[in-house]
């Protein structure tokens, strides 16, 4: 069974109707919409859900286990629970900006979700600038931070907002340089072709085994780029108490919230894509529909790790944050895209045979993950040598 | 003056003639208008460079007193170098003008307990940079613990509550003076041209590396009272300059209830269980420190038994675990971890709450100890868990953490380097526990001036000459580790016999006079300077909180660090609120 | 027909933005409108079907540009307050400089003969575009970006404490 089949014989059985082609396509567009809308908001219980689940086993304890069976109504619960509560915007804020934030946050990632191939071809828009259509709107996410974070007139929220530039924009960086190299290799930006192209070799042939530095700095990126922890000073509730969204009650908040859960799964759905193989897997080729099954699955496994890591690391602070990005990960990420420049360039030039370019694709991710880390080893010790690290001390009054 | 006065000549008088006024080599009385500079020589010459404890005492009506030597502020200075009982130094103070000159310049760590003195006896320290009201709000009328102070409701003479006096006695303030006119204000204010004085702000200390072209604003935030970081209604109004500090200024008193105001009204007795609401997670220590105080005045008809002193150290021992792994956990939840290893740490330290409720009948309201003993013996069942939690559980689970945190990246680039205080400093500035010992000073009270039964274990103090917070993280863990002997030494020699040396009394009398007993807590020195006039409720009854006096070097150590290490220099000093603003 | 009104309806969102960007006073929500003009402009050109240069004008302007713009009004003086005044003692001088330049633009769209072909798009007109930065136009191409890194080094040196 073929998903693309139902939509176009949808499409038949209402032409077929005699409604005329322009309000077909209307009709279609806007159901597509509210199916994608409704997969998400779903998908969002769901992984809310799921992650305290998974911090719950991981901390020792149950997890949420009083509502419904196995406590899975409690996402639905909680959120009537903040329907109901009372909606406060501060006296002071900004009004438009303060309320508009949070709908900006959840529409830049619902818009996230029309370029991901959940199958073959099963995609909300196929369109040819796939991946600059994710970093797009993945940008416009900064944007409705920022403005709650300024809009609350909160000091707080004041500092998670500078937060939000700084880290936000900083790891975009990284993270836009590896998400080109699958482009290289492919040679289309469209997110359908790239999860096609990892076809070969029965599941080897998928970008993570090929370029397995390349995964690595993306699932860090992807870490900071969701404000996950080690990354998440943007909310950083032993410090900054919540950021941006301090001020946020009810309804706002859970808008926030959602647009948080719903990031990470586009980070993770992302990764799947690009590295993963999207819905690649056996007999996809036979039956097109287990490519959702196979999507969903490795995209969970992905989000898994992000709550895993979230649930166990501690911390970083906001300058050493910055130091990781733009001494680390930045060149990394340059010296990964020229070697993968490099080596792309030398397979078709020199017309060798494709798996002798994923080898030779494999050996430099290798190379360069290790000088990255050696350098890394030798970065961090040389600020452990650095017992006093403030920036100046003052004087206790002595006599 | 008696002849023998005479011929016996006042200790110190060649080295700073006419400061002291009488006294012993270690208990003297000095002239208010010399204290600088005999406190200068006692640090300088004679070695005690410790500021342990700084109270005033109000001697309106007491026996032998005059207007004239109402106020006295009493010294407990020690010796970080060689220990021993250190000496004290007491300043009296007329009536009419209770003024006397800051120490602040000698021992720095005198700063906070110099505004305590003043905000609740009115003692003014000349020359303290910042001598405002710490516990109490500015406008607060009267100095509560001075002895002519009434407290509403209670102390006064008519009372507001119907219900207790059925007979007509009560009088409302409402009923009295009407609706808007059961305000007074004090004389010569005027709301009408009142204007509110500007709104505290922390020093800003200058980074000597200015930026010449770009100028940049400071905000000003206020972290606290509430903040999830700050371990309770905990104010710090913190400076930044974009993400660095570069001023503090720590507010305290929200919770403020005058636990020693409300110790003078108790009895003796009726004072131990209210020391479990100082310092909620270490209530067997605070139970310890007190018990030791009355004793040391009771004398030797006191006395505990054996049995009791050991189950004693082993309580006070246990409480040391528990409050450091709850130390740790938290440390890492402000360092941003997410309760996971929270959680672990508090595990365990359920299974030794576990054994208090067994023992004592409540997990923290413990009430367990007694001058002359202990509340309730233990029998063979509790001291096979005991046995099984020291002997195989805990110290796996202690190289379990060590080994899962302490070699951490994230957490030794959090916390290597950060908050440093050197160890004259750390002296200076009376910090004590793992915050002194994180500084490398090897100064622990169960050392220096072994009280209890300390001196026949065997076990080592830990210190780290790091100086930041992850020393302190590691001497938390090694003091666990440290304890875990004790405990299995203790539990190994427990001697049968009674846990009371004689039949308990409810109420009963103390011999007048002054003792000071400190005990060495997970959190530093616990202190009680007890005061007592032969009555059978103490005269002046005060607490020497290790949390509040650590908080005197909060400011020094955070500035020029950034905000989220500010959170994670307080989380390392280890406050908790209920001892800080008592 | 439809497309005609999605174009007009854009149009008109983007100019009401323009006019929001000139017209608030407070220069955050200038910002804003300013980030609601780029957008209207990026969906003008999804319209077009020229879908690179949409998703870059979003990156590069309302990612990149209009992030930075905010962030320097929150940074700049009087964040916390309620006005941060959009005039100074020069705005006539301004008024002045945009007339001019307003009809200037006029007067240019007026002149300039059009050349309008009507072709089909090309399919891979992304990698055209990239053939041709790298290809045809490979000296401005680089002397760009060469000057972007002096001006980014500029900035450093500017902005470094000594």
């Amino acid at each position: 069974m073929d998903l693309r089949a139902i939509g176009e014989s949808f499409i038949a059985w209402l032409e077929g109707l005699g409604i005329p082609q322009g309000w077909v396509l209307l009709i279609n567009w806007i159901l597509g919409a509210l199916i994608i809308l409704g997969i998400a908001l779903l998908m969002a219980l769901a992984l809310i859900w799921l992650e305290r689940k998974i911090a719950g086993r991981i901390q020792d304890r149950l997890g949420p286990n009083r509502v419904g069976p196995f406590g899975l109504i409690q996402p639905i619960a909680d959120a009537l629970k903040l329907l109901t509560k009372e909606d406060i915007t501060p006296a002071d804020a900004d009004r438009i900006t303060y309320n508009l934030a949070p709908a900006i946050a959840v529409f830049h990632v619902l818009m996230l979700f029309v370029v991901i191939p959940f199958a073959d071809k099963v995609v909300g828009a196929n369109i040819n600038v796939g991946i600059l259509y994710l970093m797009a709107f993945g940008a416009l996410g900064t944007m409705a931070m920022l403005m709650a974070g300024w809009s609350s007139r909160n000091k707080y929220a004041l500092l998670g907002g500078f937060r939000v530039v700084a880290q936000l924009f900083s790891y975009e960086i990284p993270i836009a340089l590896v998400m080109m190299i699958p482009v290289l290799l492919v040679g289309s930006m469209n997110l359908n072709e790239i999860a096609r192209g990892q076809g070969s070799l029965a599941g080897l042939g998928w970008y993570v085994w090929i370029m397995p530095a390349a995964f690595l700095l993306y699932f860090v990126a992807a870490l900071a780029e969701g404000e996950r922890a080690p990354f998440d000073l943007l909310e950083a509730e032993s410090e900054i108490v919540a950021g941006y969204n301090i001020e946020y009650s009810a309804m706002k908040f859970a808008w926030f919230y959602l647009a948080f859960f719903l990031n990470t799964w586009i980070l993770s759905a992302i990764a799947t894509t690009l590295f993963l193989g999207g819905w690649q897997g056996p007999f996809v080729d036979q039956v097109p529909a287990l490519g959702v099954v196979y999507f969903f699955l490795k995209t969970l496994i992905m989000f898994l790790a992000f709550a895993w890591v979230r649930a166990t690391f501690p911390r970083l602070r906001i300058d050493q944050m910055m130091a990781f990005c733009w001494k680390v990960l930045v060149p990394m990420a340059l010296a990964l895209l020229l070697g993968s420049a490099i080596v792309v360039k030398m397979g078709t030039e020199l017309n060798l045979p494709g798996v002798v370019t994923n080898g030779l694709m494999l050996v430099m991710n290798i190379v360069i993950v290790l000088v990255t880390l050696s350098l890394l080893g030798r970065y961090t010790r040389t600020l452990h040598e650095t017992k006093n690290k403030r920036l100046f001390s003052p004087e206790l009054p002595r006599l | 003056m008696s002849d023998v006065t005479v011929e016996k000549p006042l200790p110190f008088a060649d080295a700073v003639p006419g400061a002291v006024i009488e006294g012993t080599e270690t208990d003297v009385v000095v002239n208010p208008d010399k204290l600088v500079d005999f406190a200068l020589f006692l640090r300088n010459e004679k070695g005690y460079d410790y500021l342990s404890n700084l109270a005033a005492v109000d001697y309106q009506g007491y026996k032998g007193r005059t207007p004239e030597d109402r106020f006295e502020v009493v010294y407990h200075l020690f010796n970080t170098k060689t220990g021993g009982d250190g000496m004290v130094m007491r300043v009296r103070l007329p009536e009419d003008k209770p003024e006397l000159p800051s120490v602040i310049l000698v021992w720095p760590g005198a700063d906070l307990q110099e505004r305590e003195a003043y905000d609740l006896f009115g003692i003014k320290f000349k020359g303290h940079p910042r001598l405002r009201r710490i516990f109490l709000w500015e406008g607060f009328h009267g100095h509560p613990m001075r002895k002519d102070w009434k407290e509403a409701y209670y102390e006064q003479d008519h009372k507001p509550y119907k219900s207790r006096w059925p007979e007509g006695h009560y009088a409302w303030e409402e009923d009295r003076a009407p609706w808007a006119d059961n305000i007074i204000y004090p004389k010569g204010w005027d709301p009408a041209t009142h204007v509110d004085p500007p709104p505290v702000l922390p020093k800003i200390h200058e980074p000597p590396v200015t930026v010449e072209h770009i100028k940049t604003d400071r905000i000003v935030v206020n972290m606290g009272p509430q903040h999830p970081s700050t371990h309770g209604v905990f104010r710090m109004i913190v400076a930044l300059d974009g993400e660095t500090v570069v001023g503090l200024e720590p507010e305290l008193g929200y919770l403020h209830r005058n636990h020693e105001k409300i110790g003078e009204r108790n009895t003796w007795l009726m004072n131990i269980p209210f020391t479990d609401r100082l310092d909620y997670l270490i209530n067997m220590a605070n139970n310890f420190g007190y018990v030791l105080a009355v004793e040391k005045m009771l004398g030797d008809k006191a006395k505990p038994p054996e049995r009791a002193e050991y189950l004693r150290v082993i309580m006070a021992e246990l409480t040391r675990v528990q409050s450091h792994l709850w130390a740790i956990g938290f440390l890492l939840n402000d360092l941003g971890a997410f309760y996971t290893p929270a959680l672990y740490t508090i595990e365990e330290r359920e299974l030794i709450l576990d054994l208090f409720e067994a023992v004592s009948g409540s997990r923290m309201m413990v009430n367990y100890m007694r001058f002359g003993g202990v509340k309730a013996d233990v029998d063979e069942d509790w001291l096979k868990t005991a046995r099984d939690l020291v002997y195989n559980r805990l110290p796996a689970k202690v190289d379990e953490f060590d080994r899962f945190l302490t070699e951490n990246e994230i957490l030794k680039e959090r916390t290597i380097g950060v908050g440093y205080l050197s160890p004259e400093d750390a002296i200076a500035t009376s910090m004590s526990g793992p915050m002194l010992r994180g500084s490398g000073v090897p100064y622990d009270v169960r050392k220096a001036r072994p009280y209890s039964i300390y001196d026949r274990f065997d076990w080592d103090i830990v210190t780290n000459d790091g100086c930041d917070v992850y020393a302190r993280y590691l001497v938390r863990l090694g003091e666990i580790r440290q304890s875990i002997r004790i405990l299995q030494q203790a539990l190994e020699q427990l001697p049968d016999g009674p846990i009371m040396n004689k039949k308990p009394a409810y109420v009963f009398k103390v011999p007048a006079g002054d003792a000071y007993a400190a005990v060495e807590t997970p959190k530093g020195e616990l202190g009680f300077y007890l005061v007592s006039d032969g009555s059978d409720n103490p005269w002046r009854y005060h607490v020497r909180s290790s949390s509040y006096i650590n908080l005197n070097a909060l400011e020094h150590m955070s500035i020029g660090y950034k905000v989220a290490d500010i959170v994670t220099i307080l989380g390392a000093i280890d406050i908790v609120l209920g001892e800080v603003d008592r | 027909m439809v497309g005609q009104a999605l174009f007009i309806l854009t149009a008109g969102i983007t100019l009401l933005m323009a006019l929001g960007v000139v017209l608030a006073r407070n220069l955050f929500h200038a910002a804003l409108f300013l980030v609601g003009a780029f957008f209207g402009i990026a969906v003008l050109f999804i319209l077009l079907e020229a879908e690179f240069l949409g998703a870059a004008q979003i990156i590069i302007y309302i990612g990149a540009i209009a992030t930075l713009i905010v962030f320097a009004i929150m940074l700049s003086r009087h964040v916390m307050g309620k006005e941060a005044g959009a005039y100074n003692r020069n705005w006539y001088f301004a008024l002045a400089g945009v007339v001019f330049f307003f009809l200037l633009l006029g007067w240019l769209l007026i002149k300039m003969p059009f050349n309008l072909v009507t072709a089909e798009v090309p399919a891979d007109a992304i990698a055209q575009i990239g053939q041709g930065f790298v290809g045809h136009y490979v000296v401005p191409f680089e002397v760009a970006s060469v000057l972007l890194l002096v001006a980014l080094i500029g900035a450093i040196m500017l902005a470094r404490e000594r």
